[in-house]
């Protein structure tokens, strides 16, 4: 049963086997799991539960309604845009369906600097197999890619780079380009739809728009409690207290250390909040002299990976292609003004490529702010602004060699470039400081890092926190370094492996 | 909406006067209309004043079948947005606006010594392309989350899509 905050007309006092926070990749499968293996489950979600036909396709009402800080979340400095969902269903419910496994040599580094046992590639291989059958993950034949993709694969190809299309999480797929504001017709395999609804079946229960504050973990039973938030007013109208021998914190990279760090639990290392990644991401602007329609079709759906970990130092980039909507496309464009306005007017003729970063040398980190949330901060390594340079500079010669015109960066200052020796000379001379070119980040991980030494992490290798016998954490904030790839699959995947193992360890762990 | 808190010091930081407190209300607020003053959530009629001015300047002026950022009553839109924004963020926004456009700021910065408000269009372009391209990181940060909130208040209106060719997400 999923109950939202207007259906809420008391305080929420509840007891259960396990108290989930947050109902994305990782609390989804972990309560699907344990419901399934006989457990009371509850889980708390702070956004609201919204259904299919219940979403309004525009980018105001989404921005509004699914995700983060009404799409504003950013890094203190601004520097990043830090974009997050807020529903049943976190993330992937204003997701892109890019389905990817974790590449070997980032489980390798796992292993042999952090010490994490169980997740060498074979032992993985079961719970993403696992994962890509449940939610349906394949790639798209040929002909269904947009204009967009279409340049990622026809450019890269002259240029002899490795590129091809991508798994995604989605069944009858329209070719509709909602992802981002949500699916109209369930075609996306969404958490809600497929964990969170068989987790249903087994007799969950999902408290929606309630925001949890704290948890309490003194004895053996531990207690979350929280607000439950009016969806219209967006003002708390009820306490709500759950208490529990075992609670998940799936409350994502960003809001999971907040949790932590405000109950003053989980933190002898003093890593939480730590190791932020971003898989930092800007973008590059290519214009046509023929309609792109950046918004229409499927977003993502190819990708060129030639240039991760090329160098076998672990790090590099990755060129995705990006859903230009109109706001995204007019905060994204350079200057503003007169000039903004006559850049804005070829926006049906313009590709949108991101060029993504696996960091090795930048990291961030989460606070509290006194207001009780999430302050966030970012520091960019040498290295890392080497291979953002490299780059923009291949995904602009991609552009190129697919016929585009001029192609632009993010810069604030217009950077215009027409030809391979402009890139490479225009790019390099140009500045990449705080608010001199704009980045965003879709996949913000680290924070509450897992490995086996308790000095140097927060969780174990089951996700079960060093501190805290019974309290885990199991999301995005649980990867011990930047992934290179979109990351629902491995958050599934891991999600998967801790539930299973907490549901056959149940005994020790209670 | 798209921009985020931290905009220009650290919360609690009080060392740039705030609009609430040491500024009067001007002259050019005394203009404005009741019906849109009862509107008002969280701007000081000055405050919406600013931004409806800023915004003119950042979206651009109204050509070829695109609105103004008036017509598409961005400054309103901002206001009802950021009423209902997070405490940090809304604490950084009547920071901003104030040192955006105070004569005091004006001149400490730029040299400039009218207020935002009062300069004419060209001055002001010049003024925000200063903040844009500021050697003070916390200029250019001013500007990123200004534009953030104009861009994002224009192009989510379906009113301004028509101009640049958009006819919506779903339009398949
Ligand atoms: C626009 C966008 C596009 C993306 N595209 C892709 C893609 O194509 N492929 C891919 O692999 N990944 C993509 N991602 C990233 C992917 O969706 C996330 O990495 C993944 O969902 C993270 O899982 P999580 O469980 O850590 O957090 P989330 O899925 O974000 O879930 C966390 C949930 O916890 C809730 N929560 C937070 N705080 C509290 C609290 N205090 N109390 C209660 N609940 C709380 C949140 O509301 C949220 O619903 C995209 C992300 C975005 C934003
Ligand atoms: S492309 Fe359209 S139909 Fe397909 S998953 Fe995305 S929103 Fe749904």
């Amino acid at each position: 049963m999923i109950l939202r905050g207007s259906d809420i007309t008391k305080p929420i006092r509840e007891t259960a086997d396990v108290c989930i926070i947050g109902s994305g990749c990782g609390g989804g499968p972990v309560a699907k799991i344990l419901a399934e293996a006989g457990k009371r489950v509850i889980v708390v979600e702070a956004g609201s539960h919204v259904t299919p036909e219940e979403f309004v396709l525009t980018e105001e009402s989404a921005f509004s309604n699914l995700y983060q800080q009404r799409a504003g979340q950013a890094t203190e400095d601004q520097a990043v845009l830090v974009l997050q969902g807020k529903a049943v269903g976190g993330s992937t419910v204003i997701n892109w369906t890019t389905s990817l496994r974790t590449p070997d040599f980032v489980l390798d580094a796992w292993q042999k600097r952090f010490g994490v046992q169980g997740i060498s590639p074979k032992e993985i291989e079961p719970y993403f197999e696992r994962v890509e059958k449940y939610l349906n993950i394949h790639a798209e034949p040929d002909e269904r890619h947009n204009n967009l993709n279409r340049v990622i694969l026809d450019g890269a190809k002259k240029l002899g780079y490795r590129a091809h299309a991508n798994g995604r999480n989605v069944k009858d797929c329209n070719a509709l380009g909602a992802c981002g504001v949500g699916c109209p017709i369930g075609a996306k395999q969404t958490v809600d739809l497929t964990y969170i609804a068989d987790a249903i079946k087994s007799g969950t229960t999902v408290f929606a728009n309630c925001h949890a504050d704290t948890i309490k973990a003194s004895g053996k039973t531990k207690r979350v409690t929280g607000s439950v938030i009016d969806p219209v007013s967006h003002k708390a109208k009820f306490d709500f207290s759950i208490e529990a021998p075992v609670v998940v914190v799936a409350a994502s990279a960003i809001h999971s250390p907040v949790l932590l760090l405000k109950s003053g639990v989980a933190n002898s290392s003093g890593e939480v909040g730590k190791h932020l990644t971003f898989h930092l991401t800007t973008a590059v602007l290519g214009v046509f002299d023929r309609p792109m329609y950046p918004w229409k079709g499927i977003p993502q759906s190819a990708m060129c990976d030639e240039f991760l970990n090329k160098s076998g130092d672990g790090g590099g980039f990755w060129i995705e292609s990006v859903p230009a909507t109109a706001a995204l496309a007019g905060l994204s464009m350079s200057g503003f003004g007169k000039r903004h306005r006559a850049m804005i007017r070829s926006y049906p003729n313009v590709a949108a490529s991101i060029v993504l970063v696996k960091e090795i040398d930048s990291e961030g980190r989460v606070i509290v702010n006194s207001y009780g949330r999430p302050s966030i901060s970012y520091k960019q390594g040498w290295k890392d602004l080497q291979y953002l340079k490299q780059g923009l500079k291949e995904a602009a010669k991609i552009h190129i060699a697919a016929g585009a015109n001029e192609v632009y960066t993010l810069h604030t200052k217009e950077t215009r470039l027409t030809s391979v020796e402009e890139i490479d000379k225009k790019l390099s001379a140009a500045s990449y400081g705080t608010n001199e070119i704009a980045f965003y980040s879709a996949h913000p991980l680290g924070t509450c890092r897992m490995g086996e030494d308790p000095r140097a992490s927060v969780v174990n290798s089951h996700g079960e926190t060093h501190d805290v016998k019974g309290l885990f954490v199991i999301d995005g904030s649980i990867t011990c370094t930047s992934l290179g790839v979109n990351p629902q699959v491995t958050l599934l995947a891991l999600a998967e492996k801790h539930g299973e193992w907490l549901a056959e360890n149940w005994k020790s762990v209670a | 909406m798209l921009f985020g808190s931290g905009m220009l010091v650290p919360t609690g930081q009080a060392w740039i006067p705030t609009s609430a407190g040491l500024i009067p209300q001007s002259a050019f607020a005394r203009e404005l209309s009741d019906e849109v003053r009862r509107q008002l959530k969280f701007f000081s009629p000055d405050e919406y004043l600013i931004l409806q001015s800023a915004a003119e300047r950042i979206v651009g002026p109204a050509s070829a079948g695109a609105p103004s950022a008036a017509e598409i009553d961005v400054a309103l839109r901002a206001d009802a947005f950021l009423a209902g924004a997070d405490p940090e963020i809304q604490e950084q926004f009547h920071l901003l606006l104030t040192v955006f456009n105070h004569p005091v700021f004006t001149f400490l910065f730029d040299f400039r010594f009218s207020a935002f408000v009062n300069m004419n269009d060209d001055e002001k372009d010049s003024y925000i392309e200063d903040w844009m391209t500021s050697p003070i990181a916390f200029r250019r940060t001013a500007f990123v989350g200004l534009k953030r909130l104009c861009m994002s208040m224009y192009y989510t209106d379906a009113r301004s899509w028509p101009a640049i060719g958009y006819d919506g997400v779903f339009a398949q």
